[in-house]
């Protein structure tokens, strides 16, 4: 999991790599398919950077927000998978939208089997910035430095604590 | 994300794949480079390394290691080099590093490799890399580097939004010649001219923007808008084109553009997360159409001895990309383009003279507001794909593919040419194109 291993100083991968290697063994296309709630389960737990409490009890993550569809093309992607995860932020200007983003975007790479391309956006008209979020989570190589970034990783790392 | 969904491209030809190059990386790998001479590529990967492997035997020659803190996002061989081999290195943790290393070594390598030599991880030859320079000056990650075709000047990039141009005085003492600032954000991708000192980097705020020297000092001298997102490519057209396939345009039609092509020289690709390619071509200013008269239109004398140049986007690739394109890489030998990206698919294209006249669904060319008709030459061109593989790492990304020279035993001809891609999954694989 290229994630995991950009992020080997840490420590950080230790500690995903343990929580998160529940659902990355399903390497054939026989293994049960991976479905809207296991994702909200996935994510729902993880904690708001600012408050003591879950994502999904702010109703950042909402189950109907959370959509799997098969990635357009020929069969040979048919096995291709795309989430797409639409959060809310608790205040249309919260400065944190781009970091709460980021750990759903760094918790379902790591916890879903590569074959998931991640997309996370802010809900449509919940944010006053929503486009330069949305522009900055799509942006690979910035979510890779990110994970290079000491700071970040930090923060990052106590949002995730919670999840198990 | 501009473009219109559109079904994968259909084409005839595929990808082969030759070898993967091993043993593969266990972290992501983010770009390969072909070096000038030597049959051997480098690899820049975010284990803070960068992997040097051989074309003939496809497997490990050398590791760079021991000079970056995070990632390694890009690297380049300098040019015209003989007798050494130099490479500069691109990290996310802002530095530059220039690295050394005598082609004596490169060449034993290589021949124990056609001996059939198992030397695998043999430590001696990473001893022959020496870490020479290290560039500070960039506030954050740096995203590309690149040597002028002279291999003169060295230009990096940023996410702190700057482009730098280094030159190097005389060995291992790099003076910084520009600091070039006119980008609004991230600068992803820097390009040099085939052959004019002309340097482009396209970046987060979704332009492309092209540099000369001005009297003593590096300025921009143009913009290209079009891109709906983060342009995260861009590659020059060889100073010599090639076009592909049978011509249906008569011999004074293809004269024409030919020479109209000699006129505005190599034109730019790009390749953005907007899933679209573009082709972007210079006006030449001696062809600047007289004003309209009776309209009292004075022509500008600024403009025509100023520095500035007008590109404009020539054409659009077909789209052929489900997720954003990262990277992209224009043909010396064949003038062929190919483009890999988040869907994990290599495409291909090549450019083809136009049916006659009178066919105008088959044209890709546009014309831009503002683009005089007289400008264009009478036979146009089409670019197609010819050659596509879907998910060519597996399911994972493609974060880069190029072009190089096949050197392995199985080659037919002494340019032949191979594809390289480069994957998320730490695999670097190489290719033919099967048409």
């Amino acid at each position: 999991d290229p994630f995991a291993t950009a992020a080997t100083d840490s420590g950080l991968s230790r500690s995903f790599s343990s929580s998160s290697s529940d659902l990355n063994s399903d390497s054939d296309e026989l293994a049960e398919p991976i479905d809207e709630q296991e994702v909200y389960d996935l994510i729902s737990t993880i904690s708001d950077p600012e408050h003591p409490l879950s994502l999904g009890s702010l109703a950042v993550v909402n189950l109907p927000d959370i959509h799997i569809v098969p990635a357009a093309g020929s069969s040979a992607s048919s096995r291709m998978r795309t989430v797409l995860v639409e959060i809310t932020p608790t205040i249309t200007h919260c400065s944190l939208a781009t970091v709460i983003g980021l750990g759903v975007r760094v918790r379902l790479e790591q916890a879903l089997p590569p074959r998931f391309r991640v997309d996370v956006r802010i809900k449509e008209g919940t944010h006053s910035t929503g486009d330069q979020v949305n522009k900055q989570l799509g942006d690979k190589e910035r979510v890779a430095a990110a994970l290079e970034n000491g700071t970040l990783l930090g923060v990052l790392r106590k949002m995730l604590e919670t999840c198990q | 994300m501009a473009a219109s969904p559109t079904a994968p491209p259909t084409s005839a030809g595929t990808l082969k794949l030759i070898a993967p190059l091993t043993p593969p990386s266990s972290t992501r790998t983010w770009l390969t480079v072909p070096h000038h001479s030597l049959p051997l590529v480098a690899t820049a990967t975010s284990d803070k390394t960068v992997r040097v492997y051989s074309l003939r035997s496809f497997t490990l020659h050398s590791t760079v290691s021991g000079g970056h803190k995070r990632s390694v996002r890009s690297c380049a061989w300098k040019p015209g080099t003989k007798g050494e081999s130099v490479l500069a290195t691109g990290s996310f943790d802002a530095s530059a590093g220039i690295w050394r290393r005598w082609d004596m070594d490169m060449g034993m390598a290589r021949e124990r490799d056609l001996t059939g030599g198992v030397d695998e991880g043999d430590e001696e030859e990473d001893e022959g890399w020496r870490f020479s320079v290290i560039l500070d000056g960039h506030e954050s990650e740096i995203k590309s580097v690149a040597w002028s075709a002279s291999g003169q000047f060295l230009a990096t990039c940023s996410r702190d939004k700057s482009v730098w141009i280094w030159e190097e005085m005389e060995d291992d003492n790099f003076e910084t010649i520009a600091v070039l600032q006119e980008h609004e954000a991230d600068v992803k991708c820097v390009a040099w001219h085939p052959e004019e000192e002309l340097l482009a980097s396209s970046s987060y705020d979704d332009t492309i923007r092209l540099y000369r020297e001005d009297i003593d000092d590096w300025t921009g001298i143009a913009v290209l808008s079009g891109h709906d997102s983060t342009v995260w490519s861009i590659d020059f057209e060889p100073a010599k084109p090639a076009l592909s396939g049978d011509s249906q345009a008569d011999a004074s039609d293809r004269a024409r553009w030919i020479e109209a092509r000699e006129a505005s020289g190599p034109r730019l690709v790009s390749g953005s997360d907007d899933r679209t390619l573009r082709i972007w071509r210079r006006r030449p200013k001696q062809k600047q159409p007289a004003p309209p008269t009776g309209q009292g239109r004075i022509p500008s004398i600024i403009r025509t001895h100023s520095i500035e140049e007008d590109w404009y986007e020539e054409a659009r690739l077909p789209v052929a990309h489900e997720r954003a394109i990262y990277s992209v890489a224009w043909s010396k030998r064949t003038g062929r383009i190919v483009s890999t990206g988040g869907d994990g698919r290599i495409v291909v294209y090549e450019e083809r003279w136009s049916e006659p006249k009178g066919n105008e669904e088959k044209t890709d060319g546009l014309n831009p507001e503002g683009t005089e008709a007289s400008d264009l030459p009478v036979a146009r061109t089409t670019w197609s794909v010819v050659a596509s593989i879907e998910m060519a790492h597996d399911v994972f990304e493609v974060n880069h593919v190029t072009f190089a020279r096949r050197f392995d035993s199985g080659r037919t001809s002494d340019d032949e040419e191979i594809i390289i891609s480069t994957g998320d999954d730490g695999q670097v694989k190489v290719w033919t194109v099967e048409i």
